[in-house]
């Protein structure tokens, strides 16, 4: 139990709405065709689901929080387009 | 790390950084987010050289997912290897979870499922991270709002088993005890009980708040937006009742910044928790004696 492909299906399922919505349909089918185990795929049934949805809102708010962050501000875009713009002309 | 005395210190915030200065004498030391200097500026690294020769100053490491059975990445042991020399703070800090898994990188820090597979390769990690960055962290105990499935060992066990294994101290997050408690139903200090106190080296606090959930029940999301509440500072006092070592507390705020006087009010009442919690041992010891 907990190998990497545990912890992958996890991740994806934290990340991936579509993914997570898949497991939510049918929890056996979305986690053997994982690749996890019969033993795996019966203790990931046993997820607390409201947990996993409160989970995955409050993970992709914080990948929200950390691209704006790291994002450039709309001045130093602006600056570097002018540049490139000025970059062709000369 | 050689404290001798029991401090309380800061978060260190770029938002929060004039008002730093201007009260610093208030503040005993500093916790970096070393994360966000790994990619930084030489100025910036300048800067937080600068900052670790007026202050006291740790690093505190949010990306490295230790606690994986994947390995941890060697770019990212590396620039922490290289800040840690830069910097030369009291210690660094990381977090007991797995952060990124078959590519995917989750954006925070989320709770593996706590096997004795998830033990060894975690200890693994940690040994590696300890021969590249040159000393041991401190392993930190995260909030979660799921409980991770599959998991054998209670959180408790689990922690227990990663520190012994690679003969680690721990930074102990109240808040996060606290959360953990709230949510999955069990008593904080009980849990306090069954984690080894004389590996607690460091604390942290913070604050939270309730949210709802789909199914009408609630749950305490570790927010860090909030002001640190009362069951926090009791438990700062427990801990200090019984460590037999000084503590480092942190207070820790990510956002919603009040007034500096509120972030020092919090400091100074754990402070204070800490000298009630240090009396009571002393009166335990004479008992005894």
């Amino acid at each position: 139990m907990s190998t990497s492909a545990f912890e992958a299906f996890l991740a994806r399922i934290y990340v991936d709405p579509s993914a997570r919505a898949r497991f939510k349909a049918d929890p056996f089918a979305e986690a053997s065709h994982a690749g996890l185990s019969p033993d795996e795929c019966a203790a990931i049934m046993k997820i607390d689901w409201v947990g996993l949805e409160l989970a995955a809102l409050s993970f992709a708010k914080k990948r929200h929080a950390k691209a704006r962050s790291t994002r450039p501000s709309l001045r130093a875009r602006v600056q570097g387009f002018l540049c490139s713009v000025l970059n062709f002309f000369l | 790390m050689n404290v001798t005395k029991d401090r309380v210190g800061l978060g260190w915030r770029p938002d929060l950084a004039a008002s730093i200065f201007e009260r610093l004498e208030s503040i005993d030391l500093l916790e970096v987010i070393a994360d966000d200097f790994f990619d930084g500026s030489r100025r910036g690294r300048r800067a937080l050289k600068t900052l670790s020769s007026q202050v006291p100053v740790v690093l505190h490491g949010v990306g490295l997912g230790l606690a994986s059975c994947e390995s941890v990445q060697s770019k990212r042991l590396d620039k922490m290897a290289r800040l840690f020399d830069e910097v030369r703070p009291e210690f660094w800090s990381e977090h007991l979870a797995f952060v990124r898994a078959g590519g995917l990188e989750i954006g925070h820090l989320a709770a593996p499922p706590r096997t004795s597979q998830n033990v060894e390769a975690t200890a693994e990690n940690l040994s590696r991270a300890i021969s590249v960055v040159g000393s041991k962290p401190l392993m930190e105990n995260i909030a979660t709002l799921v409980d991770p499935p599959g998991s054998t060992f209670s959180e408790a066990a689990w922690v227990s088993a990663i520190l012994e294994a690679v003969d680690c101290n721990s930074l102990l997050d109240l808040h996060n005890v606290y959360a953990n408690a709230v949510n999955h139903g069990y008593d904080a200090r009980e849990f306090l009980k069954k984690i080894p106190g004389s590996r607690v080296r460091a604390i942290h606090i913070a604050g939270g708040k309730l949210i709802s959930a789909p199914d009408g029940s609630t749950r305490l999301l570790d927010d860090h937006l909030h002001d640190v509440p009362d069951p926090v500072f009791d438990l700062l006092e427990e801990i200090a009742a019984s460590s037999p070592h000084p503590l480092t507390v942190i207070l820790e705020r990510d956002g919603a910044y009040p007034p500096m006087p509120q972030l020092l009010a919090q400091i100074q009442r754990a402070r204070l928790c800490l000298e009630r919690g240090r009396a009571r041992h002393t009166a335990t010891q004479k008992r005894f004696a």
